[in-house]
């Protein structure tokens, strides 16, 4: 046999050399980029002996947009709406993270009632972004219910979106110094009622799917990553997280008035699954914790400070962090002057999370892999930007 | 013709009734009947690439629910489905694929686009290099869904359309068949549109009615004229600065300059260590190191007990015309510190030692660093392109890329 010629067949990016003896039952299986647990067009090719997986290679690129070249021809201004295209699913807060660079660059400030808008809506956008993450992970490990359930309570918090900005997904809501429109009368009766249903909708979910003892058994000790695994990976939001390293940008470096509220950051301990679950379910508690203290401290006043008719930023280069529903996302801004930037970088969490997929499912079944990605809880688009 | 796309004994059926007399109504009822099952059980495949799939989900679960419309069953392998939905942008690297995925369904098969992106490009049409711009530039569409994203309520709008179209379609006579059946058996959406529409009518005329019954009780009557919307003023607030998370900058400048003495400040190369603090807390410390020092400096940033700059944010590139700079970035989750090293590279053929060893995360920063800007690390594990067709023609976030075949400019 030419084993070169074998060799040229091989499947790319693997790292364990092809077993050639004959008894051996290594084989590749190719996974997207459609399959519905991959959450969009991720493409994996996975090595497997019989079910166990041996080795998993990501490939990426199956929704490149060039998000970053098309930045560079782009005002400032203009940039906003496609931040709400890396990761759709927390638009507000990717938002925010680019507003933030700009009011650093030029030192605008923002009134009081702005900053609480801003805390309410991300916090909305972070429940209702971990709602569809909930739906979906029961979903992919064969509980349809859930789907149906997460985007029950979803709706709501999309209404109160749309009441807001006439948009349900791409928001393009906030502006440097504030948001471009004060929030409706009706805001806060309709966030007090949110946070009733969710209350209540929490307690099912648990009973529904977290206590379930099938569900736990597929989640408990699969794909543990430990703490020094995920820092070298530069793992960040709950995976981090769940591996015991307390490290949430809200809490650490705090933007717009977090450090004016009181809530908690929750910690896994062991790193797996079901840590990465348990977490998620809890950070939804205290984003209503959150909003709860704002519902009752929402000020009055203008919600944006003066409006320029352009942002032209100073030579020189920006960064802010901010905590999305995912992790940290970084948005770092080069400026060389005039109204477009010279290059801007987005520093996404998905993209470092998924790195660490191979070291959780080595040694797994097939299944597993599925469930690992279920809770790994990626936007692939935000993965390739 | 017959039915498009219809099995063969259907064809024959057809072809053996047209010679009696009267068999052509007959043609037609069956027609109508296959064509109105058609249409109402489509089965979706399960495909979504970017935004648009999240309100396709939307338009399937709880509140919108498309079981309503027959679109009940999504599948998630072609060969099950008979309606794609395009739902999202559609890159090069994706064409091929859905391709595939089309030439697998079983026809008849019906396209929608949804979206701007599937069905211009939308807002990646201008200055991107791997958007196809518009799915029918790949396969058929049937119907076009505007928005970014649509709602759900237009993707369902735009099912009734492809319903309407499959129940028209490939007939002899489209709108022939009301002649035949007077009234036409479960077309709820006719019917309904019909009922919509004397509804309008009857409102119309009570309105106009109670218009001019209005005009004889107040003759004097002028309607208000459209003002100007005030536009409300706001204050110029200054800048609350942040809360000082950063004031180690000295003292991690200060320890790095002792191993290191030939490094300085990016673009502040006349301040000396000893002012750092006067950059303020909100300054990030941004160092540039010279290339030879570059892996034996993240080592020690790593490992240096006062600095444990444990994790790698990002690892990215810029281009400067003249030079490439290769930046690193840093967060501590002990001190939650962040900072930047940065490192010169040549224009020709720009290569640096790779950071895999240290950081493990780096690998795929670096392989998107080597896909977009042409940057070699020596010593990287696995170095190929990540994001692009291995035979993508040049790195395109470089400031020289041009490619006029796949890049739209935009006009201003």
């Amino acid at each position: 046999m030419d084993l070169q010629a074998v060799n040229n067949t091989l499947p790319e990016g693997f790292r364990s050399a092809f077993n050639y003896d004959e008894t051996s039952e290594e084989y590749y299986l190719n996974m997207g980029p459609q399959h519905p647990s991959t959450h969009g067009v991720l493409r994996l090719v996975l090595k497997l002996n019989g079910e166990s997986v041996i080795e998993v290679v990501p490939h990426l690129g199956y929704i490149h947009r060039g998000l970053e070249k098309v930045a560079e021809n782009q005002t400032y201004l203009q940039n906003i709406h496609l931040t709400d295209r890396l990761d759709y699913l927390s638009s507000h807060i990717n938002n925010l993270g680019y507003c933030l660079a700009i009011e650093q660059a030029l030192g605008i400030g923002v009134p009081l009632r702005g900053e609480y808008i801003r805390v309410m809506i991300c916090e909305l956008q972070r429940i209702q972004s971990h709602l569809l993450w909930w739906g979906v992970c029961g979903m992919d490990l064969g509980a349809v219910t859930t789907f149906l359930y997460g985007f029950k309570e979803r709706e709501l918090i999309t209404d109160i979106f749309e009441e807001l900005c006439g948009a349900r997904l791409t928001m393009n809501y906030f502006r440097p110094g504030g948001s471009f429109v004060d929030v409706p009368d009706t805001f806060i009766p309709r966030v007090r009622q949110v946070i009733e249903e969710l209350k209540r909708a929490l307690d099912e979910y648990n009973t529904l799917l977290t206590e379930n003892i099938i569900f736990q058994e597929r989640t408990r000790a699969i794909g543990i990553l430990d703490s020094a695994k995920a820092l070298s990976y530069g793992c960040t939001g709950s995976v981090l997280r769940a591996s015991g390293v307390s490290y949430d940008v809200r809490k650490n470096d705090p933007y717009s008035i977090y450090d004016q509220f009181d809530f908690d950051v929750p910690i896994g301990t062991v790193g797996g699954s079901f840590d990465r679950y348990r977490l998620k379910m809890e950070e939804m508690v205290e984003s209503i914790k959150i909003l709860e203290q704002a519902v009752q401290s929402f000020p009055q006043g203008p919600h944006r400070s003066k409006e320029r008719a352009s942002y032209k930023l100073p030579k020189g280069s920006y960064y802010s962090q901010v905590e999305t529903a995912r992790g940290l996302l970084g948005t770092y801004i080069v400026a060389e002057g005039g109204p477009k930037p010279y290059r801007i970088k987005y520093r996404s969490p998905c993209f470092s999370n998924l790195h660490a997929l191979n070291d959780m499912a080595v040694g797994h079944k097939i299944a597993d892999v599925v469930t690992i990605l279920a809770t790994l809880d990626f936007v692939v688009p935000e993965i390739d930007r | 013709m017959g039915i498009a796309g219809a099995s063969g004994a259907t064809e024959q059926i057809a072809e053996i009734l047209d010679k009696y007399p009267g068999g052509i109504k007959l043609v037609d009822s069956i027609e109508y009947l296959v064509s109105w099952a058609r249409a109402n059980s489509l089965w979706p495949l399960v495909y979504g690439t970017a935004c648009c799939a999240m309100e396709m989900m939307a338009a399937g679960s709880s509140k919108h629910d498309w079981a309503r419309f027959g679109v009940e069953v999504a599948r998630a392998t072609p060969r099950q489905a008979d309606l794609i939905v395009l739902a999202g942008t559609i890159v090069e690297k994706m064409g091929n694929n859905l391709v595939t995925l089309y030439k697998q369904m079983p026809a008849p098969k019906y396209v929608i686009a949804m979206g701007s992106c599937a069905i211009s490009g939308g807002p990646f049409y201008y200055d991107t290099y791997s958007v196809i711009k518009g799915g029918d530039r790949l396969i058929p569409v049937d119907v076009y869904v505007p928005g970014c994203p649509p709602r759900p309520e237009a993707l369902l709008y735009g099912i009734m359309e492809l319903q309407e179209k499959i129940r028209k379609e490939g007939r002899r006579n489209p709108w022939n068949i009301r002649n035949v059946l007077k009234t036409p058996f479960l077309d709820l959406h006719t019917e309904a549109k019909l009922d919509w529409a004397a509804k309008e009518k009857e409102q119309e005329s009570v309105q106009k009615v109670a218009q001019e019954q209005f005009k004889i009780k107040n003759p004097d009557y002028k309607a208000p004229k459209a003002k100007r919307i005030v536009k409300e003023k706001f204050e110029d607030l200054p800048r609350k600065a942040r809360a000082g998370k950063n004031v180690l900058n000295q003292d991690f400048f200060a320890a790095l300059l002792e191993k290191f003495p030939d490094i300085h400040l990016f673009r502040q190369s006349e301040i000396q260590p000893v002012t750092v603090s006067d950059l303020g807390p909100e300054y990030l410390l941004d160092v540039e190191i010279p290339k030879e020092k570059y892996l034996e400096l993240v080592q020690f940033v790593k490992e240096d007990e006062r600095l444990q700059m444990d994790l790698l944010l990002q690892l990215t590139a810029i281009d400067w015309q003249d030079h490439f700079d290769i930046l690193v970035q840093l967060l501590s989750t002990v001190n939650d510190h962040t900072m930047f090293l940065r490192c010169s590279l040549a224009k020709d053929e720009p290569a640096i030692e790779t950071i895999t060893t240290i950081f493990q995360g780096a690998e795929w920063h670096e392989r998107e660093v080597y896909d977009l800007f042409g940057i070699t690390f020596n010593g990287h594990p696995d170095m190929r392109r990540i994001f692009l067709n291995n035979d993508f023609p040049g790195h395109p976030l470089r400031k020289d890329f041009e490619d006029p075949t796949r890049v739209v400019k935009r006009p201003y």
